[in-house]
């Protein structure tokens, strides 16, 4: 069948990737906007959950939905990074990186699987955690501890440095590269990356040094 | 006359079957006006002398056209000068006391013949499964019957350019001959003669590619690096869009 034909491509597998990436960037956006009303005050972060709540059949979509396809995006990542060694590792006794900068992109298993760690403990911690409890009161013990927070702030870190190759990698796998907007391209890759580790850092920093005590 | 003194380790191997390892020659006195092929043709005499077996590598025309020639010198692809073939790799590059480690092209579709050649038959094979515009036999057609803008043509150029060393491969990470194949794909895609074709053709392409053993793209960009051409990685985002296209509504 052609679609199995296109997905089992070498091609049709990158593009799985920067699709199900595209899908995870664009879950962030709206959880970067949720989180935000953290910054506004305890009520209206309060309200914006007890909003979203209110709505269980949607909740239970967009969760299943954003399971599936981080599933799609590790399963499929773990598949090609299993392959490319096969073909490729260590085939020479001296390797030289030519590309300068390639830190991120030499290292993107390795941070999937940080981001990995910290969404299973994030998700336990959270959305499974104590049942009658505030959200803001989690919020407040959980990102109170100092090595929480700690924890935390080095996945944000290992989430940056996966989107700083990711963004880019997802765009050129569209066939999304033209002079015009490379030097675009080239900036957004960074600015992508740095906006979410601020705006998330930025929260667990407000826990951590106890400003949010008050909270 | 400037000369050096180099030590090289070179990759030995028998042939195909048998394992290989890097045995260390010296050489005094290596004019920097050579070529790193020109050094390796004072080696391979050298050899012969002593009676021992000469390194066997790839060459052809000897001036950075052909794409026969390329090695991997201390882990970069047709050594340290951009944008140039072995054959044009001086031994100005280098200075007395260098140690050269001197391995074969590798990849799990580039079986290692003898020493530092490898087979790359695996790009005719993908070449031989859509690397062609079909036309019919005729009388001879007019040169400017068709039309076809300047930065287009200049386009298809800068892809035509790839002379399919198979640097890209061997410097790839992964083993993947994203690079080439999409070089091939675009130089006929782009133009109106090979607009029919470029469906089925970036079907078949690409499933050989696979098929061959090549690895898979993470567009990590060593191959645009090291590539003597530099042909860029725009052509694999075009290849991409070629093949999704095809995929989507062709195959």
């Amino acid at each position: 069948m052609w679609f199995v034909r296109f997905v089992s491509s070498s091609i049709g597998k990158k593009v799985t990737m920067a699709l199900s990436g595209l899908m995870l960037l664009l879950f962030l956006c709206s959880h970067a906007a949720g989180n935000a009303t953290i910054y506004m005050s305890r009520a209206v972060f309060q309200g914006y959950a007890d909003e979203l709540h209110s709505h269980p059949l949607i909740v239970i979509v967009f969760s299943t939905g954003l399971f599936l396809v981080f599933l799609a995006h590790i399963s499929l990542g773990l598949l090609l990074f299993l392959q490319n060694r096969q073909a490729g590792a260590s085939r020479y006794t001296v390797s030289t990186r030519v590309v300068t900068n390639s830190l991120a992109s030499e290292t993107m298993p390795y941070t999937g699987l940080c981001i990995l760690l910290f969404v299973l403990i994030h998700v336990f911690g959270f959305a499974f955690g104590p049942t009658g409890e505030m959200i803001s009161d989690t919020v407040k013990r959980l990102l109170g501890h100092f090595f929480y927070g700690l924890f935390y702030l080095v996945a944000f870190a290992a989430l940056a440095l996966h989107l700083s190759h990711g963004f880019w990698s997802m765009l050129q796998t569209f066939g999304v590269n033209h002079p015009r907007y490379n030097k675009m391209i080239n900036k957004l890759t960074y600015i992508v990356p740095l906006f979410f580790l601020l705006l998330f850092g930025g929260i667990v920093l407000y826990f951590m040094t106890g400003r949010g005590a008050s909270f | 006359m400037s000369t050096i003194d180099l030590t090289l380790q070179i990759w030995r191997q028998k042939n195909s079957d048998s394992l290989g390892n890097l045995q260390t020659y010296t050489l005094t006195g290596i004019s920097t006006d050579m070529s790193f092929l020109e050094m390796l043709d004072v080696l391979n005499e050298k050899l012969t002398k002593e009676g021992k077996d000469p390194v066997a590598f790839d060459h052809d025309c000897r001036e950075g056209i052909c794409g026969m020639c390329g090695s991997v010198i201390n882990g970069i692809a047709h050594g340290p000068e951009k944008e140039t073939t072995l054959c044009q790799l001086h031994m100005r590059n280098f200075k007395t006391g260098d140690i050269l480690v001197v391995e074969p092209f590798r990849s799990r579709a580039f079986p290692i013949r003898k020493d530092l050649i490898v087979d790359r038959s695996a790009f005719d094979r993908i070449i031989q499964s859509g690397g062609y515009v079909s036309v019919n036999t005729g009388g001879t057609p007019d040169g400017n019957a068709i039309p076809i803008p300047a930065e287009t043509a200049e386009l298809a150029m800068d892809a035509a350019a790839c002379i399919g060393c198979g640097a890209c491969v061997a410097a790839c990470p992964n083993g993947a001959a994203m690079l080439f194949t999409s070089a091939k794909i675009s130089q006929l895609c782009l133009l109106p003669q090979g607009k029919v074709e470029r469906k089925a053709r970036a079907l078949a392409m690409v499933k050989i590619m696979d098929e061959e053993g090549f690895g898979n793209c993470s567009n990590e960009r060593e191959c645009e690096a090291v590539c003597p051409k530099g042909i860029s990685i725009r052509n694999i985002a075009r290849m991409n869009r070629e093949f999704i296209a095809a995929a989507l509504f062709e195959g």
